[in-house]
């Protein structure tokens, strides 16, 4: 069997139609898009290698049973592109779609999972209302009817939602960008971005420097960094998320489980590790370290859910950053004040599992020059127009 | 010698493996029974199903992995045996003996590294068979649902000056240097006793006192030699056990040093915090393994787990073995081994010309091993010289193991610290430690006994030292350059031969044990564009197991770094991560059984005797209703009503700028808010979205009394908090007196005669009109009454101090006796309210709720100087409301579910979000958001219900007492 390279190595060429500043989901998958709609002398900029951030730190949860209309259209076609994407990068990404639960543990928990329900029906997007006994149907293993402090009292249940192979996604893209001739750089920082009358000429990066009209800032943690580098102030502000797997076990839990009363979610791995996670810390920070406390409140809000893992290990602890916007939502596009500067940003907690969607819209937009309508509401100038997203209401822990 | 010896005869005891009885001595771990025993086949690995044996003998490696007393994944080698035991092996079908699914081992070819990312995709509905059945043969142990929550555990928070990690040589000497220099040591050690690896290897501890004599009369590296004296391992460890400044913590691990050295400690069932002002890292090393063919065989062992079997466990290793060394521990394990009655065919050498000899063994030099012969256990080893022929074949039972060594360093890079690999002693050492942060000992490279107590002791005195002139971050540090120095020294002696994989082209040569990862698989990954370490740890999963690369890492680096033509320092490391070793979930998570704090109010006690029904908003228990909801209604609309509100968030803020605050805060106005009286304000954030409302109370001139919702009480001590921050200048004291003030609320047309029996005040409307804020004598406690009314009735609001909380709860009842008055519980006062369409912030509003929007354009004063959230609030003012929070009634006699939508053309037009049936109006009520053209007096909406559509009329008055003229009364 010989081997084949996912991936080639290139000299940095001085001009590329598009450059993409982010070699993770998004920009893969955006740079990957684009070649299929024939742009194809493209670069993806990477400063560390492939899947560094978040594409890499994420707990790797695809589902659509969003808030808003905007949320639900959007992520709906993310789990589509999701479902054929194995067939389209021949590589399997191994996406479990063994249902997602989202517990409500009182009343106002019931109502909001309720309406998030009624409106993913409305939209066509398989996701209904649970009550103890179906739950416990569903995960055996649940503490359903045990003693609890807050029992739980009812879960949206989203059958189509489940966990995917974070990296083989990336890689996949990486290569699928490789076939159809676009460039990936690893190791290549962007240093600066040359702006000349509101419009992009160059890109520089330590390698050197790249003419071109388009840049894409599909970048996370350093958003607003490469943003500013273009004189944009974004409204984001960067959290960490911590997340944490236990040693390998027989697999028992199927769906994912997520409850935000008690600030945890896990599922569980095709190797049975169970991986956990909260919210994103409080306060605002560029730490990558991870905290005792977390490890702390995710293991005890995980034993009231599954009160015999006690004897569970931990193996490994890890933080990635998200860029919070204002209103919990993504945004992309571009912007009237810098033509050739687009970005697609501010992911938070829900970035992986949009990638397809995005990269898919945002190659749209890039090879039309026209918005796609489901890109619309999740443009830059809603800030200023006062016409915020709202899934902040629904994304306590979203994942 | 070990501390072993002298103890009375170890008592005989039993335990179960596999269904079968295995003796053991008292104290001896599980592994060294099995092994004793004759067991040497104690689990199977993780993908080919390979039988596997005793390895590391430490905790660390993943061979012994069992399920035990229903726990899975126990390593059974630090696991003490004790009476009735029951251990089980697992992945194994039917049994470790004999696995039927070890046929995954024939079929390798066909699973080469990443092969899943290549099958099992095509079609597409194939993925969800595979991988089901998958998922039947993954992971390792079996949890059972019935066990394990049964655990008791405990967390202890302690200070210390100086932490010292580790109970080895170097960190006895540094805990002993730094406490003799006067501060307080803490010296946490994993082992049951202290002496770190000397405990099994008693000749190297012997050689202390012997290397001490030869090194007083040379000693050149000493900077003064009377500051450091060198001490038997014994006298060492009595004088840090009986020393006062120093505290033992045994059989602990650190498994994390998070930031300010904040370490994260298991002792068994407990978990230790652990505050260090310095922390010396002094964790040694553990033994690697040599990648070799069949390198997983059951017999192929560590020099130093063989160790650990011998002495500590006192087992023996009956028949011939081999070793394979190229450094001075594996003549010392041969000798070992030799007089406990092995015999010895062969010490095979990696080096040319090793310093060391053995007395009648017969020894390879230059040579090293190439493979293990046998299929369930060790029959033979074939050895070669390095460059691999020719190959002859050794017979033994044992392949002995002395390779080098990994550092312990994981904390240091957790914390910060800068490490290179440094190729002339073949292990990472310290560039730059972090402030407050010291190694010594091996994990600086100092393998000498003499090198590791002088090192110990220099960092002890150095973190001493520290408290009292803290050193800088960049600073240059003595004990580094010390080290450099002492390594430079060994050299001649010791010269690491970077022997991490013998030669030979075999498939089955097993980098990382955990995962069944191949010296091949590493280099087709590579060879794939996976060439980057960390990339290549998530392609390959080396390193991703329970071992989390304590046994494969410098392997896998070493092969990454060879394949890519790069230098082992250029290749780097995978980012080191806590927990250092696995940690169980109830470790982390404590005694807690019930993991949230309840809160009760001090009137708890009275509403359970009462029969209420409690039920949670956030931490609390407040009553939902006591008996019946319509006479509970009836109560407080005909005659009065209490119900308990002290889990009301209440804030007391003093102060000359008070007022300039609560104008910035606050939307709506409060320099004109007179003393004695009340008013009731939201807060906005920037974006000017409601996130909570209450009422401020004026009690003089520089004292308001603020309350917040049930439900945001935290929040909103943050957020005034977070302002205030910023505003050193401003002259407000803010004090939280939420848990200070109970509090209650009368209402109802009588009320006002049931509260005149129990206080002198003047209460007549006159006095105490409609939003007057006043503090008197109710039932002779000093009270805050405000009269508010939430539920639209004549209503007081009681604040008492909390002792007295129930005293005045009760005496409003008796006072009210007369009036039947009612206690009244969380259901019916919702009904009240929506009577009165008063909105519940968070249940009524989301994250894109404004307050002109959510029916309180009235409070929202753009004229007034900045406030948070002006910009915005002007904004959404200029372009019209979209949305908006309206009343309704429907016609039909349904109540909808909350969150049912309200459709406009099929589409989402909005939802509601309070409902219910309301006696005034003799219908449902509700509320509901709805575009702003339909929210208009008398419009029709539609709600759907049950996949119906229900019409319903939007009305603009409260359901109840439009006029307010009751509130008023």
């Amino acid at each position: 069997m010989t081997t084949q390279r996912m991936w080639r190595e290139h000299e940095l060429q001085d001009q590329y139609d598009v450059v993409i500043i982010g070699g993770g989901v998004h920009g893969l998958a955006t740079a990957y898009y684009l070649t299929q709609l024939g742009v194809r002398n493209i670069a993806v900029l990477e400063a560390k290698y492939v899947g560094f951030g978040g594409s890499g730190r994420n707990t790797a949860i695809v589902r659509s049973n969003y808030r808003t209309p905007e949320g639900i259209a959007f992520y709906d076609l993310s789990v589509k592109l999701y479902e054929q994407l194995a067939a389209d990068l021949e590589f399997n990404v191994m996406f479990s779609q063994h249902g997602h639960l989202t517990l409500a543990h009182n009343e106002k928990g019931v109502t909001g999972l309720t309406e998030r329900a009624n409106t993913n029906q409305l939209m066509g997007v398989n996701s209904r209302i649970i009550f103890p006994e179906e739950i416990q149907r569903i995960v055996p293993d649940l503490n359903v009817f045990g003693h609890s402090r807050f029992p739980i009292q009812a879960a949206l249940y989203h059958p189509p939602g489940g966990i995917i192979r974070h990296d083989a996604v990336v890689w996949a893209f990486a290569r699928g960008v490789d076939r159809g001739g676009g460039h990936v750089h690893q190791k290549t920082e962007v240093t600066g971005i040359e702006v000349q009358n509101g419009q992009v000429e160059a890109v520089v990066t330590n390698r050197g420097r790249i003419k071109t009209k388009t840049v894409l800032n599909a970048t996370a943690g350093y958003a607003g960094l490469i943003s500013k580098m273009v004189g944009l102030e974004i409204p984001i502000e960067t959290h960490p998320l911590q997340a944490a797997v236990t040693e390998p076990l027989k697999p028992f839990l199927n769906s994912v489980i997520v409850s935000s009363t008690l600030h945890v979610y896990v599922s569980q791995t095709d190797r049975g590790e169970l991986v956990l996670g909260a919210e994103v810390d409080d306060h605002a920070s560029y730490s990558l370290r991870g905290t005792l406390s977390f490890l702390e409140g995710a293991a005890t809000h995980l034993l009231e859910l599954f009160p015999h893992l006690a004897n569970v290990k931990i193996l490994r602890q890890w933080a990635g950053l998200c860029d919070m916007t204002p209103d919990y939502s993504p945004i992309m596009g571009g912007t009237p004040d810098v033509k050739g500067f687009l970005m697609t940003v501010g992911w938070g907690t829900y970035g992986f599992k949009a990638g397809p969607a995005s990269g898919f819209l945002m190659a749209e937009l890039i090879a039309s020059g026209k918005t796609p309508p489901k890109l619309e509401p999740f443009a830059l100038t809603r800030f200023y127009e006062d016409r915020l997203v709202g899934e902040k209401a629904a994304a306590s822990v979203s994942h | 010698m070990t501390s072993e010896s002298g103890t009375t005869q170890p008592e005989s005891i039993e335990f179960e493996f596999d269904g079968h009885r295995v003796h053991a001595e008292s104290g001896q771990s599980v592994a060294g029974a099995l092994h004793a025993a004759g067991e040497h086949i104690v689990s199977r690995s993780f993908k080919y199903h390979r039988p596997r044996g005793l390895l590391c003998m430490s905790g660390r490696c993943p061979n012994c992995i069992c399920t035990v007393d229903g726990t899975p994944n126990v390593r059974i080698c630090t696991q003490a045996a004790k009476p009735g035991m029951v251990v089980k092996s697992q992945n194994a079908w039917p049994s470790v003996k004999f696995d039927l699914l070890r046929i995954f081992d024939k079929l390798h070819r066909f699973m080469p590294v990443g092969f899943y990312y290549k099958r099992m995709y095509k079609p597409r509905w194939m993925w969800p068979v595979w991988e089901k059945f998958i998922r039947r043969i993954a992971g390792l142990g079996t949890i059972n649902r019935e066990h394990g929550a049964e655990g008791v555990y405990d967390k202890q928070n302690l200070f210390t000056d100086v932490a010292v990690i580790g109970g080895g040589l170097a960190g006895l000497n540094a805990a002993l240097a730094a406490a003799d220099a006067g501060v307080t040591v803490t010296l946490i050690d994993e082992q049951s006793e202290l002496g770190g690896h000397l405990r099994h290897d008693p000749d190297l501890a012997e050689s202390i006192i012997s290397r001490n004599a030869l090194a007083s009369g040379s000693s050149a590296s000493q900077p003064d030699a009377s500051a450091f004296r060198l001490i038997s391992l014994s006298d060492l460890i009595r004088r840090v056990s009986e020393h006062p400044a120093i505290t033992v913590i045994s059989s602990a691990g650190v498994f994390g040093c998070y930031e300010g050295n904040y370490l994260g400690i298991q002792q068994g069932q407990r978990m230790i915090r652990l505050r260090a002002a310095q922390v010396i890292v002094a964790t040694g090393c553990w033994e690697r393994p040599l990648v070799f063919e069949n390198n997983d065989l059951p017999g192929v062992m560590l020099a130093s787990g063989a160790q650990r079997l011998l002495h500590l466990d006192h087992c023996q290793f009956p028949g011939e073995a081999v070793v394979v060394t190229d450094n001075a521990q594996g003549y010392r394990v041969a000798n070992q081994l030799k007089a406990a009655g092995t015999r010895i065919t062969a010490i095979v050498d990696v080096r040319d010309n090793p310093p060391e000899s053995a007395d009648g063994i017969r020894t390879f030099r230059g040579h090293t091993i190439i493979s293990a012969n046998g299929s369930r256990h060790v029959s033979g080893a074939v050895i070669a010289p390095l460059a691999g022929h020719p190959k002859q074949t050794l017979s033994c039972r044992w392949i002995v193991q002395a390779v080098g060594f990994t550092p312990a360093n994981s904390l240091l890079y957790q914390n910060g610290c800068k490490l290179r690999y440094d190729e002339s002693v073949d292990q990472a050492v310290v560039i730059q430690h972090v402030p407050s942060m010291y190694s010594a000992g091996a994990v600086n490279a100092l393998h000498d006994p003499r090198d590791a107590a002088l090192d110990g002791q220099h960092a002890g005195l150095a973190a001493a030292e520290s408290l009292r002139s803290p050193r800088l971050c960049g600073e240059t540090e003595p004990s580094i350059a010390e080290a450099t120095q002492r390594r430079g020294e060994r050299k001649e002696d010791s010269v690491p031969s970077c022997h991490y994989v013998s030669p030979s082209g075999a498939k089955k040569k097993f980098v990382c044990l955990c995962e069944d990862v191949t010296e091949k698989d590493i280099c087709d990954a590579i060879d794939e564009g996976y060439s980057n370490i960390e990339t290549l740890k998530r392609y390959s999963t080396v390193s991703m197991g329970p071992c989390q690369g304590k046994m494969c890492q410098s392997a896998s680096i070493a092969i990454c770094a060879r394949h890519n033509g790069q230098s082992i320092a250029e290749t780097g490391v995978t980012t080191a991560r806590p927990p250092e070793q696995p940690l169980p979930l109830g470790v982390l998570a404590g005694r807690a059984l019930h993991f949230s704090l309840v809160r009760r109010t001090p009137m708890n006690a009275w509403h359970e005797k009462a029969g209420a029904k409690m039920g949670d908003a956030g931490n609390w228990k407040r009553p939902q209703v006591y008996s019946s909801v319509d006479q509970e209604y009836e109560a407080v609309r005909q005659r009065a009503g209490v119900i308990d509100v002290s889990t009301l968030g209440k804030i007391e803020l003093r102060g000359a700028d008070v007022v300039k605050f609560l104008e910035f805060i606050y939307p709506n106005r409060f320099a004109n808010l007179k003393v004695g009286r009340v008013r009731y304000g939201v807060i906005c954030d920037d974006a000017g979205i409601l996130l909570d409302d209450g009422t401020i109370a004026r009690l003089g001139d520089d004292r308001f009394f603020l309350t917040t919702t049930t439900g945001n009480a935290d929040a909103i001590d943050s957020w005034f908090r977070w302002w205030l921050a910023g505003r050193p200048e401003w002259d407000v004291r803010m004090t939280n007196v939420s848990g200070s003030y109970a509090a209650m609320n009368l209402a109802g047309p009588r009320s006002r005669e049931v509260l005149k029996k129990l206080t002198d005040a003047d209460l007549s409307s006159d006095v105490m009109p409609y939003l007057a804020a006043s503090e008197c004598q109710i039932a002779g406690v000093s009270a805050i009454v405000l009269r508010i009314g939430f539920v639209g009735e004549l209503g007081y609001e009681i604040h008492v101090p909390s002792q007295f909380g129930l005293h005045v709860w009760e005496a409003i009842l008796e006072a009210g006796r007369e009036f039947s008055i009612s206690p009244f519980g969380l259901e019916a006062q919702r009904v009240l309210r929506l009577e009165k369409k008063h909105l519940l912030p968070g249940i009524d509003t989301d994250a894109l709720s404004n307050p002109l929007e959510a029916d309180l354009p009235w409070i929202v004063k753009l004229d007034k100087d900045d406030f948070i959230g002006k910009e915005s609030l002007a904004r959404a003012q200029q372009r019209g409301d979209r949305n908006k929070l309206v009343g309704f009634r429907l016609s039909e006699f349904v109540v909808p579910d909350l969150a049912s939508l309200v459709l406009c053309d099929g589409k989402l037009g909005g939802r509601i979000t309070s409902c219910g049936y309301s006696p005034a109006v003799g219908g449902t009520i509700g509320l509901a958001w709805v575009p702003a053209n339909l929210a208009r007096n008398g419009e029709t909406i539609q709600i759907q219900v049950n996949g119906r559509m229900i019409p319903a009329v939007v009305q603009d008055e409260p359901f109840y007492d439009p006029s307010g003229s009751k509130l008023k009364s």
